[in-house]
């Protein structure tokens, strides 16, 4: 078995670690005897996402995403090809933006998104962004877990009708929301640095088996020892109350 | 004779007289006239240092290089570049009629309170180290400090010692057109890297925004950079550092041999800002030399303790400073210990995310026995160490004493790694265990 993920402006959206969701992915498979594929895309170069079982973007400032916008949607077909054929995504902070109608900058500067979903982005000035821990409960299907993150960001998400997640403390999609990123079958869209992955073992091995779903359908993944991950959690919901 | 001002220092003479410091008298300050910092009359140089990195030591090498060459200079040496700190400094230094009673003063800032108080100090130099990520929960990002400094010099009329190889801080003198602008910059060495894995800034022109083109790279993205389209990059510095001799902890500028006060190419930088400021003042560089030479670097910089194996304690704040820690750390030879005190309190930065920009992986070197984990995130820090493949090396002790007693009793080499709030409290039990 092997899972191939496209790693999207590895270069350039790529804020507060976000990195190391890669690295959570890769090992987690790697321990599962899991091949795993990571291919890095940056401005100018070709790749069809179809091929790929994850595709994956992190935030990027203002500037970074300015940049990579004309890049991105001169993918968008593409992009909703491979959608079409079953590719998941993880969006972060600006990726999960993008993927919306439009993301209006500190600049008053309007980002025209992908438009593939409703929702859309306004930011606030520079002095005023959503920064901070935040919990949130996630229920997929029958489970419901918590999970533990770090938000920064001044745009506010508007409209969003399926959300990721419940906030538990902090703001999620706008200042003092109830609700927390984008979800359906297929995306995740999040505000959750810290980053998101590693201290929540769940939705890691929840990516990886939608993932795998594309070409292996349903899989079973073996246990791991996620001692040090459920401490690191369980220190943070503590510290938030939760 | 203002009331506010006599109270003050009274404050801090009270204060000071039982030995503490702190930060009440500058709170005392700004809590009774919140214009207190803009009411001094400063004296004839008034230099301030920001940037991500080497603030303090910068700021410091420069009052003492002034000092030796004959001025009286007021400082902050420790560090205390908030405006509470400044404002206490400011107190401490004048007569009872705001009147600050130095021939220069030398005022290292916080990167963010620079633009708030950029014009109340009435500077008349500004020195930029550096801009790398760093505790960006607090700055928002760094593309908003750097905008923001931009703004207040837009029509600063003194002088900007700029380091030149950091396309994020030359970014500055584009914009400042009335500025004198005084770069420094180091040439090609025989370790400067063609490519780098460092590099998380600097990336594109901040005039074109196309990606610029590095023909070396010293560390992270400082080097020298250069925009094919439009230029940007293509610099006359005032001081250009050569040479680099790590045999002799020397390098060569102006046509003669320095000393550095450290073996290290970022501690170079600061040595090259400090001879940009003394050149253009007209000053005598081997004042500086004589600093470099024997300046002792701030407590808990490269401080040595003696476990029963000598102990090496470093502030580490951000991936580069972890990075360039790291670099030393593994060169120098034995087996050894590390331990990494990673707490998350406003200086820290709440987010510790960074430490995922880090190059952790390095640490998976043959001669690291075990890394110990410790301080108020010491799990997220055992996290990111295990998804390097470190897994076998990492304890989690809790308790920072603890683990600074386990690295005296393991009789190794040890060496520790503590993010700022974790810094003084972590000396205070290394030297607790040293006298054991």
């Amino acid at each position: 078995m092997k899972l191939k993920i496209l790693w999207m402006y590895h270069d350039l959206m790529d804020l507060y670690g976000d990195k190391g969701n890669i690295q959570v992915l890769k090992t987690r498979c790697f321990e599962r005897g899991i091949e795993c594929e990571v291919k890095t895309v940056s401005l100018g170069e070709s790749v069809d996402c179809r091929e790929y079982d994850l595709f994956f973007m992190g935030g990027g400032a203002d500037l970074e995403q300015t940049i990579i916008y004309e890049d991105l949607y001169a993918r968008k077909n593409n992009i909703m090809e491979a959608m079409d054929s079953g590719t998941n995504f993880l969006l972060i902070c600006g990726g999960y933006q993008l993927f919306g109608q439009y993301y209006l900058d500190q600049d008053h500067k309007k980002i025209d998104g992908l438009g593939i979903y409703d929702y859309y982005t306004e930011s606030t000035d520079r002095d005023h962004r959503c920064i901070g821990n935040i919990a949130v409960e996630v229920t997929v299907g029958q489970e419901t877990f918590k999970a533990v993150g770090f938000e920064n960001h001044g745009g506010q998400t508007k409209n969003v009708r399926t959300p990721f997640a419940k906030v538990l403390k902090g703001h999620g999609n706008e200042f003092k929301s109830h609700y927390e990123g984008f979800m359906n079958q297929q995306v995740i869209g999040t505000y959750m640095h810290g980053p998101l992955l590693p201290k929540n073992p769940k939705l890691a091995d929840l990516l990886i088996r939608r993932s795998l779903h594309k070409r292996y359908g349903d899989v079973v993944l073996q246990e791991l020892d996620d001692t040090l991950e459920d401490k690191a959690r369980e220190v943070m919901l503590k510290r938030l109350g939760v | 004779m203002d009331i506010r001002l006599s109270i003050v220092k009274l404050a801090h003479k009270i204060l000071a007289s039982q030995g503490r410091g702190g930060s009440f008298p500058g709170q005392l300050a700004l809590m009774m006239d919140k214009d207190f910092i803009r009411r001094f009359t400063m004296p004839e140089q008034v230099i301030l240092v920001t940037g991500t990195n080497g603030k303090t030591t910068t700021s410091n090498l420069i009052a003492e290089s002034l000092r030796k060459a004959g001025l009286t200079v007021l400082n902050n040496h420790r560090g205390d570049n908030l405006n509470v700190g400044i404002a206490a400094l400011l107190a401490t230094g004048s007569d009872s009629s705001y009147h600050i009673q130095a021939d220069a003063a030398v005022i290292e800032v916080d990167e963010l309170t620079v633009y708030r108080q950029f014009d109340a100090l009435k500077p008349t130099g500004l020195v930029v180290t550096n801009f790398f990520r760093d505790q960006l929960d607090r700055a928002g990002e760094m593309e908003t400090i750097i905008r923001k400094i931009m703004e207040v010099t837009e029509n600063f009329t003194g002088d900007l010692y700029l380091n030149g190889d950091d396309p994020n801080v030359l970014r500055i003198a584009d914009n400042a057109k009335k500025a004198r602008i005084h770069l420094f910059s180091m040439a090609k060495l025989k370790d400067s890297m063609i490519t780098t894995d460092e590099a998380s800034e600097g990336k594109f022109c901040p005039r074109c925004g196309k990606p610029l083109h590095y023909d070396y790279f010293q560390y992270s993205h400082i080097g020298r950079f250069l925009c094919p389209y439009d230029g940007f990059g293509s610099i006359t510095p005032e001081i250009l550092v050569k040479d680099v001799s790590y045999t002799n902890q020397s390098f060569e500028a102006e046509g003669r041999v320095f000393h550095s006060y450290i073996n290290a190419v970022y501690a170079i930088y600061n040595c090259a800002a400090v001879l940009c400021v003394m050149k253009n003042l007209g000053l005598d560089l081997s004042c500086a030399d004589d600093v470099f030479r024997h300046y002792q670097l701030k407590e808990g910089r490269n401080e040595t303790f003696a476990l029963s194996q000598p102990c090496v304690i470093n502030l580490f704040k951000n991936p580069t400073g972890a990075n360039e820690v790291m670099k030393d750390i593994l060169s120098r030879p034995g087996r050894k210990n590390l331990c990494i005190v990673l707490n998350d309190n406003d200086q820290d930065g709440h987010d510790v995310s960074w430490i995922w920009d880090a190059h952790f992986e390095r640490l998976n070197d043959p001669e690291v026995n075990e890394i110990l984990c410790t301080g108020q995130r010491a799990y997220d820090m055992a996290l990111r160490l295990k998804y390097e493949g470190l897994k076998d090396r990492i304890k989690v002790i809790e308790s920072t004493e603890e683990a600074v007693h386990y690295l005296n009793t393991a009789n190794l080499n040890s060496y520790v790694m503590a993010t700022y709030t974790a810094l003084h409290s972590t000396r205070a039990l290394l030297r607790k265990e040293a006298g054991k």
